[in-house]
């Protein structure tokens, strides 16, 4: 069960928000059985990265022969390590091997859904992004200077072994919003 | 797990991506997945919300989460992968939902549609388990010193007019305006101006009304200005929306006061959108209209008019008074005693939305409805047991798509979490304990719901073809897409126009 948590921790922002959204509450309220409470949910969140998602029409290339690709999460924890093919996009890579990234405009640079903290030394090996992409850069959540759309960053073999880190998905009333009305 | 029926009032996107989040976690395979089922009623008859009666037309790249399946009609325009599933439809797809388009559910600000079906709050509590009240920002912010008439419109009647919104405001007299001044500098006045500048022929492939097109084709305006009481860094428009507007064909952008746009003194601290605001409008304000490329053919021009305030219309009713304004040490507009006039036609508000102070648990100081991290709470601050709220209705009207994503996947997961939490018996977290189900204030049952059910006047608004149901709303999508002439987006069905279709097609 100890595992089941670490991996949903790594890869699910929904623990994050529950951890956090716990947190607050008068120990008395607080959860006492949390695995036992949480376990059913934490079955069905494990299937979650089934349902169907927009998949991004790429095709695996064989293994150990395409460019390697790094997830993390945005405290750094590797998520997995995918191969892809030149030319693929980080947003379709990243929907093809069901990584929780999302794509609200499906790559048509109207959104800022998809964005990824990328590994310096990679960053500055691609071309400087485009005014439409700046422009949805600037609302992004948890933006840094290696920042870009995932959709807008097509691999080469120069890049392989570039790291993208998921920013933190939580910008919202539950983490840093105003504290709760208790009373 | 005890049963999750959900009803949502607005089927905007922030109820479909809650939707979504919810069916999600319970794929359609999971044993527990058959005790889950969400049911949205929208009091327009069509879906989308915003989506389909807010985003400008000339933006269908925002739409694309709602656009049909097959080849896209603007393919040079929008670079849409072909295989995706949208995600609305995706979610309504679901068997385990249910849309019920044109139902008015609680009383609402006029003006009110006439042709939904009313009904109340207290109707749906025996059907569901939970609420959610994603009912949107749908009054506008109107200004003091210019309240409507026949010379000052608030945008939102602008913008339902050119979306052909149930509410069918009267087209503005564009045939006789030459001058428009738009109070306000965010994405909607920005929006506002834009389909006022835009050559009508560029609009002609979008989603614009036919009826829109020939008052678009005869309109007179020449000029607009964007009128704010601040200054640049203070503006609440996007880079994306500033920069759409000074690449416009056939307007150009009347050059700014150098000083306007001065870099701030060493030491203050711009964020990455304020830098790029003011690098766009520093090329501008070196760029004299006379220099632009193209200007010299311009049809029509625009101007951001900062640090402005109006105080109403002249005696003559042809001008707007201004008064000049600075910033104060907090970087609130003060007057500074100044003042000038500004001869115009229509005046334009553009200062924002607010929940509609008719609903439920609505905050007049907050302008939306009293929330905490998802949970409404009533006048004394207590989260009520299993009623929600998202999208802009808990957060007021602010933020892009994204944001409204991921504050409905937030709500889905708070929903998720107290449901758990209580059927362990555990206290549901923001409830207090003596918060019982038998509360005869309680807006849901308690787990003892049939999980088919239906309102008796929705089960009737169904049979009487009143209420629109999403497998409805395809077929209408599918004859609007068809009905758009070639090379167009989509001719747009009224509620007339769309109920005719659906009898004539036998789809009731």
């Amino acid at each position: 069960m100890r595992l089941a948590w670490n991996r949903l921790a790594m890869s699910h922002h929904l623990f994050v928000t529950s951890h956090y959204r716990f947190a607050f509450l008068p120990s008395r309220f607080r959860p006492t059985h949390c695995e036992a409470t949480y376990s059913v949910l934490l079955h069905v969140i494990s299937h979650s990265a089934k349902a169907v998602r927009c998949h991004g029409n790429i095709t695996r290339p064989d293994p150990g022969t395409g460019i390697r690709l790094h997830f993390r999460d945005s405290k750094g924890e590797l998520i997995k390590t995918v191969e892809a093919h030149d030319g693929d996009d980080i947003l379709s890579i990243a929907h093809e091997h069901d990584i929780d990234l999302e794509g609200a405009c499906e790559g048509s640079v109207a959104c800022s859904t998809c964005h990824v903290i990328l590994s310096p030394e990679h960053y500055n090996l691609l071309p400087e992004p485009e005014d439409d992409e700046n422009d949805m850069l600037d609302m992004a959540f948890g933006l840094s200077e290696t920042s870009r759309l995932g959709c807008q960053i097509k691999l080469t073999r120069e890049l392989d072994g570039m790291t993208a880190t998921l920013p933190a998905a939580t910008r919202n009333m539950f983490v840093d919003g105003k504290k709760p009305t208790r009373h | 797990m005890a049963p999750l029926k959900l009803a949502i009032i607005g089927g905007g996107p922030s109820a479909f991506y809650v939707a979504s989040r919810l069916l999600s976690l319970f794929p359609k395979d999971e044993p527990l997945a058959s005790q889950l089922r969400i049911h949205i009623y929208d009091r327009l008859w069509a879906p989308h919300g915003l989506v389909r009666y807010g985003v400008a037309p000339d933006h269908p790249e925002v739409k694309v989460c709602v656009f049909p399946p097959g080849p896209p009609v603007l393919s040079n325009a929008i670079p849409l992968s072909q295989n995706c599933t949208h995600k609305f439809d995706e979610v309504a797809a679901d068997p385990r939902l249910r849309f019920f388009g044109n139902v008015q559910v609680g009383p609402q600000t006029p003006p009110a549609i006439a042709h939904s079906l009313p009904i109340s709050l207290s109707a749906l509590r025996p059907h569901y388990t939970h609420l959610l009240l994603s009912t949107g920002c749908t009054v506008p912010t109107l200004h003091a010193a210019l309240p409507p008439s026949d010379r000052t419109i608030p945008a939102l009647s602008l913008v339902h007019w050119y979306t052909q919104h149930p509410t069918r405001p009267s087209p503005p007299p564009l045939h006789r305006t030459e001058h428009v001044s738009v109070i306000g500098q965010g994405n909607v006045a920005l929006d506002v101006a834009r389909m006022l500048l835009t050559p009508p022929d560029v609009l002609d492939r979008y989603d614009v009304p036919a009826s829109v097109l020939d008052v678009l084709h005869r309109s007179a305006v020449r000029h607009v200005s964007i009128i704010g009481r601040r200054g640049p860094l203070q503006a609440a428009f996007t880079t994306k929306e500033l920069r759409e507007l000074t690449t416009l064909p056939g307007a150009s952008m009347l050059p700014l006061a150098p000083e306007l746009v001065a870099s701030p003194p060493a030491g203050t601290k711009l964020t990455r959108q304020q830098s790029r605001i003011l690098q766009i409008l520093q090329q501008r304000a070196q760029t004299t209209t006379t220099t632009t490329p193209g200007a010299a053919t311009a049809e029509r021009t625009w101007s951001l008019d900062f640090f402005r305030s109006p105080t109403g219309f002249t005696s003559d009713g042809r001008h707007l008074a201004l008064a000049h304004t600075a910033l104060d040490e907090r970087s609130r507009a003060v007057p500074t005693g100044a003042t000038s006039q500004l001869r115009t036609d229509l005046v334009v508000t553009a200062l924002g939305h607010h929940a509609d102070p008719e609903s439920a648990y609505y905050d007049p100081a907050s302008g939306h409805l009293r929330t905490d991290r998802g949970r409404v709470l009533d006048a004394t601050g207590r989260a009520l047991r299993r009623v929600y709220a998202s999208g802009w209705a808990a957060t007021g009207a602010r933020g892009v798509l994204a944001a409204t994503m991921i504050d409905a996947y937030a709500v889905a997961d708070a929903i998720l979490g107290d449901h758990f939490g209580d059927s362990s018996g555990a206290a549901g977290a923001g409830c207090s304990d003596d918060d019982d189900d038998d509360d005869d204030d309680a807006l849901v049952s308690s787990s003892d719901v049939d999980p088919e059910s239906v309102p008796r006047e929705i089960e009737e608004g169904v049979r009487d073809k009143r209420i629109v149901r999403y497998d409805q709303w395809k077929k209408v999508d599918a004859e609007e897409v068809r009905r758009g002439e070639e090379g167009k987006e989509r001719e747009r069905m009224g509620w007339e126009e769309a109920r005719d279709f659906l009898t004539r097609t036998a789809a009731w």
